[in-house]
């Protein structure tokens, strides 16, 4: 502990955890609606915003379950406000009747979801990675879903305000995805607010005769009318037509529910998040998200100081998967390893992206993170192998 | 080769203050530009049962959050041997409050029994044994310029509570600075 | 029309394109409908400011019909998204139309918990006894005996008595009416949409496609009639203060209070947390 490297960190650095990140970021990004439910480990999002969203002049409201809690949160964002809401696994299992509503009457909303131990009330206080499909296909029916998964404190403060600004620009629900270790530990941060200007909705403008609320230009994007401008438009969980009202057409359809996709394709640039480390030379590539990335980071130090070249690949951005950056990093490495607190839903993406010959999964669901010695073993193991 | 890293485990009973000597220990060790991740573990016994504050302090970035091995054990109850023991350093630099913790694990190691909870209590309140503790081990382990703890407990104390923690601090280091002499 | 509402006319305010609607020939909801809008002509609520949000089944149904900003919601939620928009815009002025198996079934914790926290919200809630969307399932105001398509042998579980319910829970205003009165729901309505509070309205009415043809109670006309005699025998059985009579059903203004309103009592709150934060 000799050596100082103070460039690295500013003197006003302040040990914080990352659900209080996460309230900070949200505050950040505009956030003055937010409606939840406690549940451990997520309640700590809450308890701070509680206090930061009045003096910002937003709202701060427990509803009576986690339900209620989610409409509340469109009902606000439909309003206009930007909107959140926070829980886990067995919150995130009832919000998803209300976020598919989101999905599909496109309402900008953040939902946070900090992964417990499952199925069911499992383990409130222990790390899980067992929702990474939940959060992708939890609700009924075709819908996209950007799901955002930072890995330290640092990065959830950044990328929540990236879910504000994605939701916003995307007109859609944004998912930030962490595990409790991630969540409830601290770190001595700086927290820099951000220099951009933030993403607004696009409202409705122009006469209200020819405004069509579902009609759209070429990003894909219907604008919103909001209550009070003179619109009086129908917004409803029905699948409808430009116009609003619901239609069971099967080419109004096929062009409205397409159109849910493709406007996320269009914006994939703005999407796409991922980080890729020592990946060009690697023989063993880890792909891992939250805390088992952090573990994973470690163990390609100790790889590599073994003379094993190892690599890691992290999704900042979950869904839509990043899929050529996978590709392109894992291009030359022989094996891919999926450390994961789960039996293997983020490997099982990684296989459908090069198949199930390359890839390996290191899979833990005791409640006990994967170590770096764990992850540095197994890759080891596979270079020697491959 | 990884980043260094320094691993100190505050281990006792829940409402011993722990979480806050680490976040008190962090915010210094930030102002001297160091990283730190501070860990617990949530059990649902907290109240009364074992609890733990655990840092990792890096020079560059924290990769891996979660202790591996602890360089140090501060241990202010007899509960916390047990969880803590099968993951600490072989040569970790253990301090140990005397009354809570009477009895150690035998073997040949570092370690420095020392009366934090009667120095904290003669002081006049047992609550600030954290302090005591903590003042310890600065003086003992050295991750920490005094200067920089001292402007960290005058920011966070609550004013009643100021003179009592500067007091405690300092008691704790008085309390090893013989143990620190005489092992230099 | 009705010669005492000389300056309504119940097309400026229905959206005429969504015409022909798809309310079965005699059901009383689209009485409760023009009451509504009736209500909302004579206190001369500004369309642009006016929110509808309804939950699922026949009555959730209405609010495309109405020419306002209109949120069509998910099954027994209405109240939860309103409560979020209410809180947000408070400059708007939000009513909840909801059936008995959106109110008291799934969304039944939403309604107590609307009533206890009384944010200013007018709930409508359309009785008519019946899942009538979903082909006539038994509701939780379904009258004991009455034959559903999931009673075939006749129901036996008792109903609710959802005003007492939401007298219970502490909403701040209580009324029921039913849609034989037709100026007397209107009226009730714009008393319940002047309350500062939550009012939770019970309307009485009738599906007489689904569940007067099950139970032989006769044509819509017949079914309106009993409407304050012996239709609901088990309904408010020893679940009202004011004991059952089959001829005389309690109607009009139940319960009013002046408890706090949530909204305003929140912004109060806020202001003065936010002046200290300022402070410090």
């Amino acid at each position: 502990m000799n050596v100082v490297d103070k460039a690295r960190v500013k003197p006003a650095a302040k040990l914080l955890s990352g659900n209080n990140a996460c309230a900070l970021g949200a505050v950040a990004a505009g956030c003055r609606f937010f409606a939840g439910y406690p549940i451990t480990p997520s309640s700590e999002i809450a308890e701070r915003l509680v206090t930061l969203l009045p003096q910002a002049g937003g709202v701060f409201i427990q509803m009576e379950d986690e339900i209620s809690a989610m409409a509340a949160v469109v009902g606000a964002s439909m309003g206009g406000a930007k909107a959140m809401t926070a829980t886990s696994g067995p919150g995130f299992s009832l919000k998803q009747e209300n976020i598919g509503y989101a999905a599909g009457a496109e309402i900008p909303c953040v939902i946070v979801n900090v992964m417990r131990g499952g199925p069911s009330t499992g383990m409130p206080t222990r790390p899980s990675q067992a929702d990474v499909m939940q959060t992708r296909f939890g609700s009924h029916g075709d819908y996209p879903m950007i799901v955002l998964a930072p890995a330290s404190v640092r990065e959830i403060y950044s990328e929540t305000i990236r879910a504000f600004d994605l939701a916003e620009t995307c007109r859609t629900p944004v998912i930030l995805l962490y595990d409790q270790v991630i969540a409830q530990s601290s770190e001595t941060v700086a927290l820099e607010p951000p220099t951009t200007p933030r993403a607004e909705r696009k409202w409705a403008t122009g006469p209200r005769e020819e405004f069509k609320p579902f009609a759209v230009g070429p990003d894909g994007i219907p604008a919103m009318a909001k209550p009070g401008a003179g619109y009086r438009v129908h917004t409803t969980g029905l699948t409808h037509s430009e116009t609003g009202f619901p239609s069971q057409d099967p080419e109004t359809v096929n062009r409205n529910l397409g159109r849910l996709f493709s406007k996320l394709e269009r914006h994939r640039e703005q999407i796409d998040s991922w980080e890729a480390v020592q990946c060009d030379d690697a023989d063993v590539v880890i792909v891992a998200i939250g805390i088992s990335s952090r573990a994973a980071r470690r163990a390609v130090e100790i790889c590599r100081a073994s003379g094993v070249r190892a690599g890691l690949f992290r999704p900042i951005t979950l869904w839509p998967f990043p899929e050529a950056p996978l590709c392109a990093a894992t291009k030359n490495a022989r094996a891919v390893l999926v450390p994961e607190l789960s039996i293997g839903q983020l490997r099982l993406e990684v296989e459908r992206l090069l198949g199930r010959d390359k890839v390996e999964g290191l899979h833990q669901f005791s409640g006990e993170p994967i170590t770096p010695a764990q992850i540095a073993a197994r890759a080891t193991a596979l270079a020697s192998e491959a | 080769m990884a980043a260094t890293r320094f691993e100190v485990r505050f281990g006792g009973t829940g409402g011993q203050g722990l979480l806050l000597s680490g976040k008190m220990l962090a915010d210094a060790l930030a102002s001297e530009g160091k990283n730190v991740a501070q860990s617990q573990t949530y059990e649902p016994t907290s109240r009364g049962g074992f609890c733990n504050a655990d840092l990792v302090i890096a020079n560059g970035e924290v990769d891996y959050p979660l202790p591996i091995a602890f360089d140090c054990l501060v241990l202010l109850d007899q509960l916390a041997i047990k969880p803590s023991w099968s993951r600490t350093k072989p040569n970790a630099l253990v301090i140990a409050d005397t009354r809570n913790c009477p009895d150690l694990p035998a073997g040949d190691y570092p370690c420095h029994h020392l009366p934090l909870s009667r120095t904290a209590i003669e002081l006049g309140s047992e609550r600030v044994t954290n302090i005591v503790a903590l003042g310890a081990l600065l003086e003992l382990s050295g991750i920490c310029k005094r200067a920089s703890i001292e402007r960290v407990l005058r920011a966070s104390s609550p004013r009643s509570f100021l003179d009592l923690n500067l007091d405690a601090l300092a008691a704790g280091y008085a309390l090893a600075a013989p143990v620190a002499a005489a092992a230099s | 029309m009705f010669t005492d509402a000389p300056n309504f006319d119940v097309r400026d305010y229905l959206r005429l394109e969504m015409m022909p609607h798809f309310l079965c020939p005699g059901c009383g909801h689209g009485i409760a409908l023009r009451a509504l809008l009736w209500a909302l002509h004579d206190l001369a609520i500004d369309k642009d400011k006016l929110a509808i949000v309804s939950g699922i089944g026949c009555a959730g149904r209405l609010s495309a019909y109405i020419d306002a900003n209109t949120f069509h919601t998910t099954h027994g939620r209405p109240l939860a998204f309103a409560t979020g928009l209410a809180l947000a815009r408070p400059d708007l002025h939000v009513v909840v139309i909801s059936g008995d198996g959106d109110c008291l079934a799934i969304g039944g914790n939403h309604l107590i918990h609307a009533c206890r926290r009384n944010l200013k919200l007018t709930c409508l809630m359309l009785n008519n006894e019946i899942y009538g969307m979903t082909g006539g399932q038994v509701s939780p105001t379904t009258a004991e005996t009455r034959l559903t398509t999931t009673t075939p042998l006749g129901n036996n579980e008792p109903s609710f008595d959802a005003c007492a319910l939401a007298s219970a829970a502490g909403a701040g205003f209580v009324g029921r009416e039913v849609t034989r009165h037709v100026p007397k729901l209107k009226e009730l309505m714009k008393a319940g949409l002047e309350h500062p509070g939550f009012a939770f309205i019970e309307v009485l009415t009738d599906c007489t496609e689904v569940y007067g043809r099950k139970n032989e109670l006769g044509s819509s006309p017949e079914m309106i009639m009993r409407q304050k005699s012996d239709m609901r025998p088990s309904a408010y059985r020893n679940t009202v203060d004011t004991p059952f009579h089959p001829t005389s059903l309690p109607t009009g203004i139940l319960m009013q209070n002046d408890r706090p309103e949530y909204g305003a009592a929140y912004r109060r709150a806020a202001a003065l947390a936010a002046a200290k934060g300022a402070k410090k």
